[in-house]
């Protein structure tokens, strides 16, 4: 009974001014660790349903690639057999990214692949060749490398599996803009497997470079049949590039989205272990204060 | 000289055909025509106001619609 009332009394005393209460810097500590738990708990709730998000959007995703991929190999045949006479001097380039993040290293991967073309490491290239970058990403990251490059922009794609809509759309903002070109390379995320990729290339031929073309002029084709093949040929090629990208991005925000819940969970693990200890090393010291208080009297 | 280029001609075409499939292939067919692109045009490092593409939604002026039984 007197140790259940000097408990009681010790309890409600009032710490000594300008301390710290008992046990202030574990339960602040404590109270920190148990914040911290329950961000990460929710950050780990919403990697793993975006990761479960994209595994959806796979699937999907690589059904279209490998339809829109048949497209492209069907298109660049014409180029395979019509080879240009001459290497073209001023390239258009066409990167293709998109404008949501979370997704690895997609963006940059484009990117740095374009600024290493201007760098010379994929054969001669005129510094004022003529950028068109889809998607907001790569052309935050494009519009600090190359500024002066940069000729036209465009977003909103990709927030679905692109249509050949957008594809056409994007081709004939291109061929309206005026912009001057001998040739065209569209830079891409060519997809490897499911957990891979890598940038890559599709070379474009304007209408100019396939009239000159010999295997071409062996046809004697009419100058607005040949525009035209030149136009098509131009969305087809998008279009299978898009598809592609669209498909890479899936499946590296799945990877990301993966990796960063095993992290969070690593975390919470250890988190948790930590407020464990902080909770018990807390109650240890209550006890031995009291059993302390308790056998001074 | 006409006054579309291909891409945006055969893009009328493929609305024409859509809209003339029956009700059920025809909203299906729609979301492959479905396009919300915007651009902007770049001079010099700065880029211009960010325009939305014209899209061709099934909403066609004049064409009556019939569907073939």
């Amino acid at each position: 009974m007197l140790a259940r009332r000097s408990l009681g009394r010790l309890a409600s005393q009032p710490a000594a001014l300008g301390a710290a209460p008992a046990n202030a810097r574990n339960m602040a500590t404590l109270r920190e660790i148990e914040l911290r738990l329950k961000s990460v708990r929710n950050i780990e709730k919403i990697t793993k349903s975006m990761k479960m998000i994209a595994s959806t959007k796979l699937s999907k995703a690589q059904r279209a690639m490998w339809a829109g991929k048949e497209y492209g190999l069907a298109n660049s045949e014409v180029f395979q057999n019509a080879p240009p006479e001459a290497p073209p001097k001023k390239k258009l380039f066409i990167v293709v990214s998109s404008d949501k993040g979370l997704c690895g290293g997609i963006h940059s991967s484009v990117s740095k692949m374009t600024r290493r073309i201007f760098q010379g490491e994929h054969g001669e290239v005129d510094p004022s060749s003529p950028i068109m970058v889809i998607g907001d990403k790569s052309k935050a990251q494009l519009s600090r490398a190359l500024p002066k490059n940069l000729a036209m922009t465009f977003n909103q794609i990709g927030r679905d599996i692109p249509t050949f809509a957008d594809a056409a759309g994007v081709a004939d903002l291109i061929l309206k803009s005026g912009v001057e070109y001998d040739g065209i390379s569209i830079v891409y995320n060519r997809f490897v497997t499911a957990i891979s990729y890598e940038a890559a290339v599709i070379d474009v031929e304007t209408e100019a470079t396939l009239k000159e073309s010999p295997g071409f002029k062996a046809y004697e084709m009419e100058d607005d049949v040949t525009k035209d093949l030149a136009e098509f040929a131009l969305a087809n090629a998008i279009y299978a590039a898009l598809v592609e990208s669209h498909a890479c991005e899936q499946s590296a925000r799945r990877n990301a989205m993966d990796n960063a819940s095993k992290n969070a969970s690593d975390m919470i693990n250890r988190l948790q272990m930590q407020y464990n200890r902080g909770r018990q090393a807390a109650i240890t010291n209550e006890l031995v204060d009291i059993i302390t208080g308790a056998s001074a009297l | 000289m006409t006054k579309y280029r291909f891409n945006k001609y055969s893009q009328i075409a493929a609305r024409a055909l859509r809209n003339s499939l029956k009700e059920e292939q025809r909203v299906a067919a729609e979301k492959r025509g479905l396009t919300i692109l915007r651009y902007q045009k770049w001079e010099n490092g700065q880029g211009g106001p960010q325009v939305r593409s014209k899209s061709l939604l099934s909403s066609s002026p004049s064409l009556p619609i019939t569907h073939c039984s």
